[in-house]
């Protein structure tokens, strides 16, 4: 017998409304359909009334947990386009918060994980060392999230030293308690029995769905922009993609944990070598004409932004691909066979951001096309919407 | 089971929970928080108001007269009107535990004060 | 004569009888959310009464007072009655328990037996109610419970007839008393111990069992479309549900009270809160198991390891 489950919009399991349709057979998912469209938000319609300098928070609201990486691919994009050289100091802080979020976001996910399995316990702790971190970037940018750090031309605050002193304390913490997690994560039986071998996307099946992040990492590909494409100061400093083959949970579990203490080791290099000078560059208000792309290895995954502009202060087209909506695909594969309560493990595995993700898509409800609506259409839709609701 | 070490130690610890309402945190140097304007100082150049990501300040009136309007409802709290201030009119603050009741109560105007016309 | 009466009033109401037992309850649940709090680097309930002593009471309160849904597909008669006979029958047990001295208020031979029938009807109202309610979640979960009976429960049972082979008596009044004047049981059958430990943990559905009603897969299993009365029903059961497993515990394997009548009562409430410390500790040092890693479990390790107990108590006499 199938029994058709939903999961979500509103489940205790997600943190965002997305829907899934199970469809069960003694416990097992046979089918699976997601559906998105309920926290739809227009960030890039609202792109094409602001000025660049205001899209910089707009890209950092983009995402809660990612936003310094929303932010700095933004501003590189903006950078490419005005052809911008930036100073390597202000490389380097970008690299060092970059990485402090990647810490306090894998921190967030073992937590979170740990609460799909059950384990109180874990998720307590895991939160409560991520507080450390997130006091460290209270302390250079001021504030707990959506820092403000990275802006068109450099960043807008500098490390001073007696910082990088109080930093080093919270590293070597933080350093500590990931080694204390690797432990936990690959002693206790309780959380192998829930992870291994659930949720499996072998290799071919991740490259094939272009499955970006942690979550490609953890069926053995070694996939990062990072290291594929270095930005601001990546190229400089060294350091390991961590890699593992277990294609399940417990690999992405495993490639997290080893990303953090990665992380804080290229924190370390970062502040040993960072160079004097300015932080930033005046960037004009007025971008030239053109179209550009940036890349950058969010916490999640691979953030991609694609701006078109027009020569005024305000930008064409902004387009944004968040790393949830990769991997959205390799999702519903690593779903099929999956026990019924395994599924908010697996769901959790590769750390969804559906606010993020959210597009919208209009589909013949009749023929099941997609229809591509141009600015023109939408209009007369709305117009006639208003019209009809009215009655003018 | 891994855990038992951990958690036997913390049975001697104090909690880590902040009881918010009752204990209060010292927000660090240089916390983004609350603005607030030194008006007399402005000379109403209105760069804060096209850099301002949410659109919280307004200007009203012109010149040397402008009136500052600020809502704080809309203010994302990312202080790039500090930044931008060329007289340094506008000054961070450590308010960051804004409640309001109402609407009306997060929009602040910063008036100039009459000034007695000297003869 | 009538004196004699006043007091089996006293002892039935007030003390060790409803008014102690309904207190025990609150104070257990108190105790057991304040040890897991502290074990998770927390503060636990706090604001009501002192260190929030009075929590558990403030949220029954809360409850009664809220609306009672009854959905409109649900089977009425058994959705209505359920969270009635479960509290009933989790209080019931408990008066088989001996608290002041070495008898209980009800004490007969074979006691044991009742009690452990008692123990699986809890089980199959749970299934019964979860399936009442049809909703799509708690019917997984009563489906879960059903299943998650036929692994604890014959562990469970084997485990706690132990101690009555040893005493020789099916009586509980009359185990702790053989225990009093012999060991404990804990030293002469620890695997039973542990094997009884584990299996009441999976029967009063905590952390790393709490399959049926699993918050972050099926929101709340077989308790989900119950609220108002009815929840505040089933929240003191469960509580009188662990009230009754600690007291298992204590009389089974940890000798029971013993002393007069006014040391007894003390002793034994010490027992049970060590019991109660070690229950709180397992929920918070383990992530939730799936029911076919509990079915696979307890039928490989937990019938057999209990099997061994009764073996040894046979073969080696004591």
């Amino acid at each position: 017998m199938t029994f058709e489950i939903p999961f979500g919009p509103q489940h205790p399991a997600l943190e965002e409304p997305i829907n899934f349709m199970f469809e069960i057979e003694e416990e097992r998912v046979v089918n699976v359909k997601p559906r998105l469209g309920y926290v739809h938000r227009g960030i890039e319609k609202i792109a094409e009334n602001r000025n660049y300098q205001q899209l910089v928070y707009l890209s950092e609201r983009i995402c809660g947990i990612c936003s310094f990486a929303h932010a700095l691919c933004y501003s590189q994009v903006v950078e490419e386009l005005l052809d911008l050289k930036i100073p390597e100091r202000a490389k380097f802080i970008r690299t060092i918060v970059a990485e402090m979020e990647r810490i306090q976001n894998h921190y967030l996910w073992l937590g979170l994980t740990a609460k799909e399995m059950g384990f109180e316990t874990l998720f307590m702790y895991a939160w409560r060392d991520r507080e450390t971190i997130i006091e460290m970037l209270d302390m250079i940018s001021g504030k707990r999230v959506n820092y403000g750090m990275s802006t068109i031309g450099g960043v807008r605050r500098d490390i001073p030293e007696p910082m990088i002193k109080r930093m080093e304390e919270s590293l070597n913490h933080l350093e500590a308690r990931a080694e204390y997690y690797t432990k936990v994560c690959t002693k206790d039986p309780s959380i192998l029995k829930r992870t291994v071998g659930i949720g499996i996307l072998r290799p071919r099946e991740a490259r094939a769905l272009c499955a970006v992040g942690p979550t490609a990492r953890a069926s053995g590909i070694p996939r990062d922009v990072r290291a594929d494409e270095p930005y601001a100061a990546y190229g400089e400093i060294p350091f390991k993609v961590v890699t593992y083959r277990g294609c399940d949970v417990a690999s992405r579990m495993y490639v997290r944990i080893d990303e953090i203490k990665e992380s804080i080791k290229i924190i370390r290099y970062a502040l040993k070598n960072m160079p004097e000078g300015p932080i930033r560059v005046k960037a004009p208000m007025r971008v030239p004409e053109g179209e550009a792309i940036s890349r950058v290895e969010a916490p999640r995954g691979e953030n991609l932004h694609f701006l078109k502009s027009n020569g005024t202060d305000k930008p064409e087209r902004w387009k944004i691909r968040a790393p949830t909506l990769a991997n959205l695909l390799s999702l519903c594969r690593m779903l099929m066979g999956v026990n019924l309560a395994d599924i908010p493990v697996v769901i959790a595995g590769i750390d969804p951001c559906i606010a993020c993700a959210e597009r919208i898509a209009l589909i013949d409800a009749k023929t099941k096309k997609l229809k591509v609506w141009e600015g023109k259409d939408l209009w007369r839709y709305a117009n006639e919407w208003y019209r009809k609701r009215y009655g003018l | 089971m891994a855990m038992e070490d951990d958690m036997f130690r913390n049975l001697k610890e104090k909690p880590v929970t902040i009881q918010f309402p009752y204990e209060h945190v010292e927000p660090v140097e240089g916390v983004r928080a609350k603005v607030s304007w030194d008006i007399d100082k402005c000379i109403g150049c209105r760069l804060c108001v096209t850099i301002c990501p949410g659109n919280a300040i307004q200007l009203v009136g012109r010149g040397r007269q402008a009136e500052i309007k600020y809502n704080v409802g809309r203010c994302i709290l990312c202080g790039e009107c500090v930044d931008v201030c060329p007289t340094k009119a506008i000054y961070a603050t450590k308010e960051f535990e804004i409640v309001f009741n109402n609407r009306r109560g997060m929009i602040t105007h910063f008036r100039r004060k009459k000034r007695k016309r000297t003869s | 004569m009538v004196s004699e009466e006043i007091w089996a009033l006293i002892q039935i109401f007030l003390f060790p009888g409803f008014f102690f037992l309904f207190f025990l309850a609150f104070f257990t649940e108190w105790v057991d959310r304040k040890i897991v709090a502290k074990f998770q680097n927390r503060y636990g309930p706090l604001h009501v009464g002192p260190k929030g002593v009075l929590q558990p009471i403030a949220d029954f309160i809360k409850l009664l007072s809220k609306e009672d849904i009854t959905p409109r597909m649900a089977d009425k008669v058994p959705f209505n009655l359920m969270p009635v006979l479960l509290l009933s029958l989790a209080i019931t047990p408990l008066f088989c328990i001996p608290i002041v001295g070495s008898n209980a208020l009800v004490s007969f031979e074979g006691d044991l037996i009742v009690i452990m029938f008692i123990m699986s009807l809890i089980a199959v109202l749970v299934f019964i109610g979860g399936w009442a309610s049809t909703n799509r979640f708690s019917t997984i979960g009563s489906i879960r419970a059903g299943l998650q009976l036929f692994a604890y429960e014959i562990p469970m049972n084997l485990a706690m007839i132990g101690p009555a082979i040893a005493a020789g008596s099916l009586s509980i009044s009359k185990i702790v008393d053989w225990q009093i004047h012999g060991f404990w049981n804990l030293f002469i059958q620890p695997v039973g111990f542990a094997v009884l430990t584990i299996s009441l943990m999976a029967h009063l559905q905590r952390v790393p069992f709490d399959i049926p009603e699993a918050e972050s897969e099926i929101v709340s299993g077989w308790i989900v479309e119950f609220s108002g009365k009815k929840l505040a029903l089933i929240r003191l059961a469960k509580d009188f549900e662990f009230v009754l497993a600690s007291a298992l515990i204590v009389s089974l394997f940890l000798g029971g009270p013993y002393g007069p009548w006014y040391i007894s009562p003390i002793i034994y409430l010490a027992k049970f809160f060590i019991c109660v410390f070690i229950l709180s500790n397992l929920r918070a040092a383990f992530a939730r198991y799936r029911i076919d890693h509990l079915l696979a479990g307890a039928w490989k390790y937990l019938t057999p390891l209990a099997l061994l107990q009764i073996f040894l108590i046979k073969v080696l006499g004591v």
